[in-house]
């Protein structure tokens, strides 16, 4: 059932610890007490997109404590998103943030096979994106020079620890504290549940961007690797809280802060080195040539901001999930049902349930988020982006 | 699909194999051959367990580890028996890993209902540690006689997967992997590590059907993790079907009661107790197949067998009556005619992967080799020269 957002709050611990914060305040203030211990598991597509925003978003936070990041194929494929990532870092002079390279591939997905399964069944009309999968995607190995600001290769380099291994590590280091974060397919986390399932009760809130319920069902980060999303999804976290599309499709990164004044503009000319170079040579542009066009949806920074301020949401539904694995047209879809489908009064007939809408055995409860405060959120992001580079 | 990725099949040449009559075993190395021993370890008795017994008796195995995984049985108790007959067989200096406690996506409750919902396989209905009466993954049961007592030495820290990779690399194209169980823990591996795939000398797995069965409960029990198995490219990833296996059963030729009469303490009272006793009490009770025996036996003395024939291999894990099914296609469907109306249509899938099935054996040398390792003297440690560089 929809929650108001008190309840929202009551519900959720780590919303009531952050409930204090006063948005804004908390981040041009002095760093505040509470800062958020987090795993940042991404396919961090460069130069720019929802990826490395979300990941900037963290960087520029102060109230987050980035133990590491660790990457996975997905959006594009691990090694370039890994050049991407590490010198981004050294551009933001984070070069203590451990970076761990995770899964080059999905666990039974691959290429040949998603591209002949759109082939045969039809391809997603409204999420056509196959990532490092996409017909005109070169191979893993093949790293591509990094465009201005980035302009060259990083000289800071990847740690030797499988980033399943790091997760692994870090939850047992720091039970109950850990954050995760999983902008990406759920490969290395599936990966780490299935080495040490004993880590799931011990990370306090996993934040997973994919799946939906209206938009469309079938979302890029799910049917990537379907069964790493199923492993994950069902695995008893203490909390799981999901940005869908449907949540995405609210905020688009061209959408304007103001009448008349895109988000993009304000970065792109109030924020520092190398922020504003970044959205100046990679987001700006794209609007100017195409005033009409308001970009791409804002999924991970939504998740990164349920870390940073996730006060800007107002309500969140309790809701079971699965994913279906048969590898025909529904590979990696979304399946939901209401918490509560069994007590529905309109489906019931003399006490007993007129039909079953309830969930498969094994499905486990998520946390929808529904509602958003769209401005705030734009306006917490613009103030991430345009506050002065956070130090290590 | 890899098409010529792989080495073409030249026999297994580097055993150290002196007695043997096979040319190819003759040019053998001289070194053990080293193995990692995975396995749904059912006790008290099983072809899971006779096949250790195998491996702890033969001469030519450096056994450098025993990895559980559920299937059968939970992994605790499989663990539990595997611990206690090191000990009895006096072998604790072979370290055991716990693995898998659960496959990657099937579970008991879905296993279940497919059964229902589907109906059941006729042929192979068995689920393991997903029966509908089995014990929880939680409880371990005492063990039986011999085993009589939980063993005092423990499983080692870390997962089965770990202990597979980090050995593998340690003696790249030297390990041999026995997979007896579902094959949960060989994936694990090759998701963590691929880079381990092409350093394994062979992996000998046992599941899978063409004939008698479209599968077995090695592969349908954990259906995604047989399929990252099969389609990884091994340098060799050998089989032993259901129809192979059917072809010996433990019952023929006297095997157990010349076991019982010649074989020493443990192997010839377990032989005693859950062979010839269970046998002679329930007369009606059909001998079961020797699979795990078998994949041993190949590993030991491949002359047994006649040369395995390559072929694509998958596993359908459509969650359907269907889950785990495994399905085979010809190496060379595509060397028929190329105007005969079936060409190009019996390709494999896109993403099958090559593996070599055994055909056939040399029943009466399978024999001799078995009542032969089961009936020598318990084979003392060989630690002080196998681990020699560990």
């Amino acid at each position: 059932m929809p929650m108001n957002r008190r309840e929202f709050l009551q519900d959720s611990a780590t919303a009531l610890a952050f409930s204090a914060l006063t948005p804004g305040l908390a981040l041009d203030g002095p760093a505040s007490s509470v800062r958020r211990k987090v795993i940042y598991d991404q396919d961090n597509s460069g130069p720019l997109g929802t990826d490395i925003q979300a990941m900037l978003m963290l960087l520029q936070a102060d109230n987050v404590d980035l133990l590491g990041i660790t990457l996975v194929t997905g959006d594009d494929w691990l090694q370039q998103e890994m050049a991407y990532t590490l010198r981004l870092l050294e551009m933001m002079g984070r070069t203590k943030v451990p970076v761990f390279a995770g899964a080059e591939l999905p666990m039974i997905n691959r290429k040949e096979e998603a591209l002949l399964r759109y082939q045969l069944y039809g391809g997603h009309r409204l999420d056509p994106w196959l990532g490092a999968f996409n017909r005109s995607s070169r191979g893993p190995g093949d790293v591509r020079p990094l465009p201005p600001p980035y302009n060259r290769f990083a000289e800071l380099t990847q740690q030797q620890e499988h980033a399943a291994r790091f997760i692994i590590r870090t939850v047992r280091e720091n039970p109950g504290q850990v954050t995760l974060y999983a902008g990406g397919p759920l490969t290395n986390v599936a990966l780490a549940i299935l080495l040490d399932p004993g880590i799931v009760p011990l990370v306090p809130e996993i934040i997973f961007m994919g799946a939906g319920i209206n938009l469309f069902t079938n979302a890029f980060n799910v049917f990537f690797d379907p069964e790493a999303s199923r492993i994950v999804l069902r695995a008893p976290w203490p909390k799981v809280t999901i940005v869908t599309v449907d949540l995405g499709e609210q905020v688009h990164i061209g959408d304007e802060l103001s009448p008349g004044r895109r988000m993009v503009e304000e970065i792109s000319e109030r924020a520092a080195s190398p922020i504003s170079d970044l959205f100046r040579q990679h987001s700006l542009p794209e609007f100017r040539k195409n005033p009409a066009s308001n970009g791409f949806r804002m999924p991970d920074e939504m998740c990164a901001a349920q870390i940073t301020d996730p006060s800007i949401f107002t309500q969140s539904v309790s809701m079971y999930i699965d994913i279906t694995t048969a590898p025909g047209s529904r590979y990696g879809d979304s399946m939901f049902w209401d918490k509560n489908w069994d007590g529905i009064w309109e489906f019931r007939v003399e006490r007993t349930p007129q039909w079953y809408a309830g969930p498969p055995p094994g499905a486990r409860l998520v946390d929808v988020i529904t509602a958003m405060d769209v401005q705030r959120f734009k306006q917490h992001f613009v103030d991430l982006m345009i506050k002065p580079i956070q130090k290590a | 699909m890899n098409p010529g990725n792989r080495p073409a099949e030249t026999g297994d040449v580097s055993i150290a194999a002196p007695q043997t009559t096979s040319p190819a075993g003759s040019q053998a190395s001289g070194g053990l051959r080293k193995l990692i021993y995975d396995q749904d370890h059912r006790g008290p008795l099983s072809t899971d367990t006779i096949a250790t017994l195998m491996a702890l008796q033969s001469e030519k195995i450096d056994l450098l580890g025993i990895t559980t995984v559920t299937t059968d049985y939970w992994v605790g108790q499989e663990t539990a028996y595997a611990l206690r007959l090191l000990e009895l067989m006096g072998r604790t200096e072979v370290p055991v890993y716990a693995g898998a406690a659960n496959p990657l996506l099937n579970t008991k409750e879905a296993a279940q209902m497919r059964y229902k919902l589907f109906g059941s396989r006729r042929i192979e209905a068995f689920l393991g540690a997903f029966n509908k009466d089995h014990w929880g993954p939680d409880e371990i049961k005492p063990l039986l006689p011999p085993y009589n007592k939980f063993a005092e030495i423990k499983a080692q820290s870390g997962h089965a997967a770990e202990f597979m990779i980090k050995t593998v690399r340690a003696y790249p194209h030297e390990v041999t992997i026995f997979c007896g169980g579902a094959l949960t823990n060989l994936a694990i591996a090759a998701m963590l590590a691929p880079d381990i795939i092409p350093l394994t000398r062979e992996v000998v797995f046992m599941g899978g059907s063409m004939h008698r069965s479209t599968s077995s409960v090695n592969v349908y029990f954990d259906a995604e993790a047989a399929k990252i198995a099969f389609r990884a490219n091994w340098p060799k990833f050998t089989i032993v079907t259901a129809d192979l296996a059917e072809k010996v059963h433990m019952g023929d030729n006297q095997r157990v009661d010349t076991i019982v009469e010649r074989g020493h303490f443990p192997i010839a009272d377990l032989f005693r107790d859950y062979e010839q006793k269970t046998h002679r009490d329930i007369p009606d009770l059909l001998w079961f197949r020797m699979p795990d025996e078998m994949m041993m036996a190949h590993i030991i003395e491949p002359s047994i067998f006649t040369p395995a024939v390559p072929m694509y291999a998958d596993v359908l894990t459509d969650d359907d009556g269907h889950y785990g099914d495994t399905l085979f296609w010809d190496k060379d469907w595509n060397q028929g005619d190329a105007n005969g109306p079936t060409a190009g249509q019996n390709a494999p899938a896109s993403g099958a992967g090559l593996v070599y099935v055994l055909q056939d054996l040399n029943k009466d040398r399978f024999r001799e080799l078995f009542i032969d390792l089961m009936t020598r003297p318990i084979r003392k440690s060989t630690q002080a020269t196998s681990k020699a560089g560990a």
